[in-house]
Order: structure tokens, then C-alpha cells, then sequence
């Protein structure tokens, strides 16, 4: 094992920990952010620092942010009354793609998922639970991931907000646009024509 | 080298680098095996939803030679019968995670068990969504079996008493049941119906429940006996034991 000296050593331990980071990546980082400038080191520095100390979540959609509300909740041109609920923040921009969503977000930042002890009570569901009880909610699109967590988490929302009479929808699954329905999977075609709508 | 194949069930999947996922299948033919799918997670085109945990696929693996010969190349994966064609609401979520996370951890790798291969492809097939405790407690018992590591039920495990139509008890750190003479502090009494359903389900396949009412309470003691049987196999606690448990 070759030793570094500590700060190299303990800049290698930090890059570790990021996803899908070994040891042969961080130190040919840590090494690449040594060889930099002083200013593009200062730059990295500063951008981490600065993420972290200003971007937290939206009071009212805990979508990620720089303000509070985040620019969908305090925007009055958006249907404030539909709610499209997401697992992850990434997820947001997926549906923003579209340009043929006006509504707003709630990200619960995460699913349920068994094999990770991670149950209905570590998602972020209160405060929608909330916005739905205050009668500020008119329909909820669940955009949840199409998975056996995704579908159980979609389940369990349906379950515990349906009840207060507020409009439920899941997002549809079926056969991706442009392609071939020759090369769908069984489960797909046949979500897809339960899903079917009448033209 | 040329492709094998198997009927087998997905276990787990971990991302693995940038865009690949490192499987877990319980195959029919060689038993447990790791393989890397590339690029699995950023072209779902290739693999679909065939690597989603409890799908029962066709899968087509490479073995390598080398360091990493243990971990396979898998080429393919063809759904059978995939958990997401029923409803999957958050009991039935559990109750195949619970599935998963025993079989991952019960099985040794490259050890085929055709009888516990058809049990689980049976028992996934009783677990729908509001009516899991059946498939559960039937897969308890038979995977307990299975692995060797049920005790008598019928005998006291200190005197030799017959249990049949007395009280008997069990308690985490024995081996199996006591009777009223010899349980030990703080132990449970397992009920007469519950050891009536045991020597039940052990004479007749699971769709012979099928359909039977079975709120959570029926066989929660059983249920409780043998997952600490278990547990303490493994040292450990399971982490979708404690989440079944906590399910009302
Ligand atoms: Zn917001
Ligand atoms: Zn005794």
C-alpha cells in the first residue's frame, strides 16, 4: 500500500465516498486536483462550500433550491392546484422536458424500499399530506418510477390521501414513442393496454 | 466461451460504476450467481424491467476466467412472469423484498436447490397485494425445512414430552419447543392452531390455501418461531423481517 502524506490521504478518503468513486479514481483526482492551479482548486473548494450552504430545500415542495419557495411554487402562472409527485429532484426536469406541464412538485427524495429498510416513514410526505388536508389541491399525479418501489410507494400515497376526496392519477406506462411494438416486453404491452384510451 | 442459461429469479441488483448493475439471480440450474448486466442502468431498452427484484426470467450469463471469475457476464434476461404485472402495494413490497433478502442470504453460491427453487417460484405467485401473510408463513416453514434447520415440533426439546395438545413455548436462544415445565424466562407460547397449520401446510402445496382468509394474526407466532430460527443461523437480523413485522 503506498502512503501518502496526510492531507493527500484524507483528500483520496473524501473522493471515496462519492458514488461510483474506487481508490484508483480518487487518487488519480486527488493527484489531478493537486497538479491544478491554485485558483481552479479554490474554484472546486468554493462551488462545494457554496452548494452546500446555499441550496436547501423548498418549504413548500422540498424540491432542491436557492429561494424559498423554488421558482415552480412561487410562480403564479403554474397551476398551483396540481401537484405532480416525483421520487427525486432530477426527476423534475424530466417532466419540465415536456413544456406541457403547468402544474407544481412535491419530491418525496426517495421510494419504498423493503431490501433498504426503507419504509413509507423516510419518505418526505408529511408536507403534502398537508397541502392536500388544507384543501389546496385539486389533483395529484403520482410520477413515481415504474418499479416494484415506485408502484408500492404509489400504492401507499393512493391509499393514505385518497380518502380526503382529492383526485388521484398515475402517470401511464406503455410502449416507448417511435419504437416497436414487436420488442416490448409482455409486462409493458400488457400495462399498455390497460392503459388504452378511446379516440 | 458459450452462454448458459437458466430459469431464475432476480434477487438484488446494486449499480456498479457509472451505468452497470452487479445481479444477484437464484438460477434453477448452478444456484446463486452474481453477474454484471452493462450498462443496465442507463439503457433500460436492454434489460427493461427483467432486473427488477422477484422477476422470474430466462436468464443468459458468460462465465469469465481469472480474478473475477466468480462474477459472470450476464448477456440476456427474458422475462417469465414479472412481479409488476399484479398491484404492488407496500405489504405486498415487503413481502417480496423479505423473499429476496432470505433467499439472498440463505443460499451459498453456485449450489443448485431445485426444491427451493420451486417453492419460492410457487410461493411468489400466492403473494398478492392484501393477502401476503398465506405466501409468507408458508414460505417461513418450507425455507426452514429446506436449509435443514427446523426442529421437531412435536417434543419438548429438554424432556422429550409430547407437545400435541399441550402448551408449548419457544424463546429466541432455544433450538426449538419447550414444554410448560421446561420454557425458559420470557418465552411465547406457540399456539395448538398454529402447529395445527404447520403440520398442514407441510402436507400439501401451497395452492391448497389459496383463497383461505388469512388476516396477519393467523400463524404470527409460527411466523415469529421461525424467523428467529433464522436469524440466528445468519447472526443477524434481517432487515425486511423487522419491516413485515412492523406491517399492521
Ligand atoms: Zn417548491
Ligand atoms: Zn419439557
Amino acid at each position: 500500500m503506498t502512503k501518502f502524506a496526510e492531507p493527500m490521504a484524507r483528500l483520496i478518503d473524501e473522493l471515496k465516498k462519492l458514488p461510483g468513486i474506487g481508490s484508483k479514481s480518487a487518487q488519480r483526482l486527488a493527484f489531478h486536483i493537486l497538479r491544478s492551479s491554485d485558483e481552479d482548486a479554490d474554484l472546486l473548494a468554493g462551488a462545494i462550500h457554496e452548494v452546500k450552504a446555499s441550496l436547501h430545500l423548498c418549504s413548500i415542495c422540498n424540491n432542491i433550491t436557492d429561494v424559498d419557495p423554488c421558482v415552480y411554487c412561487s410562480n403564479e402562472s403554474r397551476n398551483q392546484r396540481l401537484i405532480c409527485v416525483v421520487e427525486e429532484p432530477t426527476n423534475i426536469n424530466s417532466v419540465e422536458k415536456t413544456r406541457s406541464y403547468n402544474g407544481v412538485y412535491h419530491v418525496l427524495h426517495g421510494a419504498i424500499s423493503p431490501l433498504h429498510g426503507v419504509g413509507p416513514e423516510h419518505l418526505r410526505i408529511s408536507a403534502l399530506t398537508k397541502r392536500v388536508e388544507n384543501g389546496d389541491v385539486d389533483e395529484l399525479i403520482l410520477a413515481t418510477n415504474p418499479t416494484v418501489e415506485g408502484e408500492a410507494t404509489a400504492h401507499y400515497l393512493t391509499k393514505l390521501l385518497k380518502r380526503t376526496g382529492v383526485k388521484v392519477t398515475r402517470i401511464a406506462t406503455g410502449i416507448p414513442a417511435g419504437s416497436d411494438i414487436e420488442y416490448a416486453d409482455e409486462v409493458t404491452m400488457s400495462k399498455a393496454i390497460e392503459g388504452r384510451r378511446e379516440l | 466461451m458459450p452462454l448458459k442459461q437458466s430459469e431464475a429469479i432476480v434477487l438484488r441488483s446494486y449499480p456498479m460504476r457509472e451505468a452497470d448493475l452487479l445481479v444477484t439471480f437464484f438460477t434453477r440450474a448452478e444456484g446463486k450467481i452474481r453477474g454484471i448486466a452493462r450498462s443496465a442502468k442507463k439503457s433500460k431498452k436492454r434489460f427493461g424491467g427483467a432486473l427488477e427484484p422477484l422477476t422470474f426470467v430466462r436468464v443468459y450469463w458468460e462465465e469469465r476466467e481469472g480474478k473475477d471469475f466468480d462474477l459472470t457476464r450476464i448477456d440476456s434476461c427474458d422475462v417469465l412472469e414479472s412481479p409488476l404485472t399484479d398491484t404492488v402495494d407496500y405489504h405486498r413490497a415487503v413481502a417480496l423484498g423479505y423473499v429476496a433478502e432470505m433467499l439472498d442470504q440463505l443460499l451459498p453460491d453456485r449450489e443448485a436447490n431445485d426444491a427451493i427453487f420451486r417453492l419460492s417460484h410457487a410461493v411468489l405467485q400466492h403473494m398478492r397485494a392484501g393477502a401476503i401473510w398465506m405466501a409468507v408463513t408458508y414460505f417461513d416453514l418450507w425455507i426452514v425445512r429446506l436449509t435443514g434447520l427446523l426442529p421437531e415440533l412435536h417434543a419438548c426439546i429438554e424432556c422429550g414430552a409430547p407437545l400435541d395438545g399441550n402448551k408449548a413455548y419457544y424463546h429466541a436462544l432455544a433450538d426449538g419447543l419447550m414444554c410448560a415445565e421446561h420454557k425458559r424466562l420470557a418465552s411465547s407460547e406457540m399456539t395448538m392452531e398454529s402447529r395445527l397449520i404447520a403440520a398442514e401446510m407441510f402436507r400439501s402445496p401451497v395452492e391448497a390455501f389459496a383463497g383461505t382468509q388469512w388476516p396477519r394474526q393467523r400463524g404470527v407466532d409460527l411466523r415469529k418461531f421461525l424467523t428467529q430460527r433464522i436469524e440466528r443461523q445468519l447472526e443477524k437480523k434481517l432487515v425486511t423481517a423487522t419491516m413485515l413485522e412492523k406491517l399492521d
